[in-house]
């Protein structure tokens, strides 16, 4: 066949196609009929078993820059890793001492450094950190993990363990593999994902930090200055740094 | 031809740098802090509208519609420049006038001790308020525009000032209760103001208890947090927001040093600066006080660039109008002690200078008050008023601009760009920022430059 005769069979094929009988229309349904569906026939598959698709190549690269979070989001995280109370409940849980604390004063207080849009004013929303910022974030941190400490790690039952919930072992020292079992749980409480994801200085840094502070806080009790024992001391470091780290407070 | 030749490429060159150089990026480098920062700038809002005609646009005579204040509707015996002068009617004492040696102006006697500094004193009176209600005039004063739907359209001249200059400084701007606003284009985020209630809320959040941890603990963490967001700095394409984190980090220790949280409440600036701080008390301006004290003390330690407050209110209506020299005097006084600190205080970053050489100060209010005391004694909105400078890149002991002198309001005070009008907020602060060496074209709209007020 010659390729004119092969262009008009194809033409008058396609002609066919477009000006031939419609096909028989379905009928309408039946508006008062139950509705059925098939049977799910389709079998689940995964995507690489699907050829062509073996390995796929995946954009993870952020495609913008880290954000701050909103001052009223980040008040909700504190309230909410800390037992999920009122802001006022928390404030008075906060300011409540026997021993002269001073941790916190009172929500207001901190509302402005904190970066909270005063919108009668147009003061805007903060969108990035300044000192006085930090500043804030670490009273709050402080007076957070302290409170904490003092509920959690001081034979407090599990179901009562609001942050710290891992037990120590008593008249010895956590082991590294201890600590860093411990760590994670506190990293995916705070910042949502397990340690063993961030970059390889993170779990030996904040080991050195807990270390420091057991160290500093060994002659803890009374007659000393430092009331909170080496872990308890140790375990607040950790959990401010958590609390006050960039990753806490950018998405 | 070799003449020709390198001819052409410096040609070529120059034709390169001016493309590169109008890229958006360059462009954007090119644009630094218009000045060094060494100067500081003390900003105070006489909130409520002050009754000029008993401090910087004295009224002691019956003429039109204005009533001078008189011993009758005023207490007198704590102003200390109230000399009696009778009025036409024989009966009434209404006060005499003060001209200074050595200066044009005429002053009230609630101008207290700042007369003994008249001589640095810069005074634009009957300023076209256009508003007699209190947001309004609030912001008119110190962004130049008015509201526009209740909302500021403009930056604030603190914002303004913090921002060609403040922007590397730990805190731009400190404002207590002043009207400061961040609206329009140029400003960096940085030197969004630090708006509190009052110095104290600062206090609060620079405070740490020591009972548990101490600042061992609290440094270790801080230094431990450094090192994490310069890694994550390294390790990122974005990069901004980290390394603001690393480098505020380094920053905490020095704001969260042990001679800086006293500077934030009042007890500590009582012991640092007493002279604020009278026996007996401050009645109207105990707060405007500590603000002052606190400016001098941040500014001393260099961690302040604008402090900019609200002083006690001014809004007489009623038989409150009694207090309202004193409400002036203690205001006053508490800016002579302001000048007296600053005279006495070396500058923290220039050797052998005083901040009183690099610090400028603009008073502003609402408006002013109505020449009428009305029946329940008191005085009402008006829409004129007077702005106060005193910086040493104006011409002290001067005024500009004047009130009629029948009804007390502005009158033409010259030609500018829009023709022959009265001197405005919006010609103020163009004139402060000009002063400085800022384009006010670059913030506002509105507001030409008084060159007359200017040292030359």
């Amino acid at each position: 066949m010659t390729n004119t005769a092969r262009t008009l069979v194809v033409s008058a094929l396609v002609a066919l196609g477009c000006n031939g009988t419609p096909a028989a229309r379905t009928p309408a349904p039946d508006a008062q009929a139950p509705v059925s569906r098939p049977a799910t026939d389709i079998t689940p598959t995964p995507v690489t078993a699907i050829p062509g698709h073996e390995s796929l190549a995946q954009d993870t690269a952020p495609k913008e820059a880290p954000r701050l979070m909103p001052a009223e989001t980040l008040i909700r995280s504190y309230l909410t890793l800390f037992g999920g109370l009122s802001p006022i409940a928390f404030q008075t849980r906060m300011r409540t001492t026997t021993t002269g604390e001073a941790l916190f004063d009172t929500w207001a207080d901190y509302l402005s450094a904190l970066g909270i849009p005063d919108y009668t004013a147009d003061i805007p929303r903060a969108a990035q950190t300044n000192t006085l910022q930090l500043a804030a974030y670490e009273r709050i941190a402080v007076a957070l993990c302290e409170r904490a400490v003092q509920n959690d790690l001081r034979g407090a039952a599990a179901s009562a363990q609001v942050l710290f919930t891992f037990d120590l072992p008593a008249g010895r020292s956590l082991t590294d593999a201890e600590f860093a079992t411990r760590f994670d749980v506190l990293h995916r409480r705070a910042l949502g994902y397990p340690a063993a994801l961030a970059p390889d200085t993170r779990v030996p840094r904040f080991l050195a930090l807990y270390r420091s502070a057991e160290t500093a806080h060994a002659d803890a009790g009374v007659g000393s200055q430092r009331r909170f024992t080496g872990p308890e001391a140790g375990w607040a470091g950790v959990c401010e740094g958590l609390l006050r780290h960039p990753e806490f407070h950018l998405y | 031809m070799d003449q020709h030749r390198r001819t052409f490429l410096k040609i070529l060159g120059g034709a390169a740098g001016v493309g590169i150089a109008s890229q958006p990026l360059f462009r954007a480098l090119a644009d630094p802090p218009a000045q060094a920062s060494d100067e500081f700038f003390v900003l105070v809002h006489a909130s409520g509208g002050w009754d000029v005609t008993v401090g910087l646009d004295p009224r002691n005579e019956r003429r039109g519609i204005i009533e001078p204040a008189n011993t009758s509707v005023c207490d007198t015996s704590a102003i200390r420049h109230w000399a009696n002068q009778v009025l036409d009617d024989g009966t009434t004492t209404t006060f005499q006038t003060l001209q200074p040696p050595g200066t044009s102006l005429r002053l009230g006697p609630a101008i207290g001790n700042l007369y003994d500094y008249a001589d640095r004193l810069s005074v634009f009176n009957g300023l076209a308020m256009n508003t007699v209600s209190h947001p309004d005039g609030t912001y008119f004063v110190s962004t130049g525009r008015h509201l526009a739907g209740g909302k500021p359209v403009a930056a604030s001249i603190d914002t303004m000032l913090a921002n060609e200059f403040g922007r590397e400084q730990l805190l731009p701007s400190v404002s207590v209760g002043f009207p400061s606003t961040f609206v329009g284009p140029h400003l960096d985020a940085r030197v969004a103001p630090l708006r509190v209630a009052s110095v104290a809320t600062v206090s609060r959040v620079l405070s740490r208890g020591n009972v548990n941890t101490n600042a061992d603990d609290r440094s270790a963490v801080t230094a431990l947090l450094t090192q994490e967001a310069q890694d994550l700095a390294a390790r990122s394409y974005y990069r901004d927001a980290l390394t603001g984190f690393a480098l505020q980090f380094q920053s905490l220790p020095r704001m969260l040093a042990p001679d800086v949280q006293p500077i934030f409440n009042a007890s500590g600036l009582a012991l640092a600066q007493p002279s604020f701080f009278p026996t007996p008390g401050l009645r109207f301006q105990a707060g405007a006080a500590v603000n002052c004290a606190f400016a001098v003390e941040a500014m001393k330690r260099n961690l302040v660039r604008c402090v900019s407050f609200a002083s006690g209110s001014h809004d007489t209506h009623s038989t409150n109008y009694r207090n309202q020299l004193l409400i002036q005097q203690e205001l006053f006084d508490t800016l002579a002690n302001l000048l007296r600190a600053l005279d006495a205080t070396p500058h923290p970053t220039r050797i052998g200078a005083r901040l009183a050489d690099h610090t400028h100060i603009l008073v502003v209010s609402d408006f002013c008050r109505t020449p009428q005391i009305n029946l329940t004694s008191g005085r009402d909105h008006y829409p004129n008023g007077s702005a106060l400078v005193i910086s040493p890149k104006f011409r002290g002991g001067t005024s500009f601009g004047s009130a009629d002198p029948d009804q007390l309001l502005p009158q033409d005070a010259g030609t500018f760009a829009d023709g022959t009008r009265a001197v405005g907020p919006a010609d103020v602060l163009a004139t402060m920022l000009t002063a400085m060496g800022v384009d006010p074209r670059r913030y506002m709209r509105d507001g030409d430059v008084v060159r007359a007020m200017l040292r030359a």
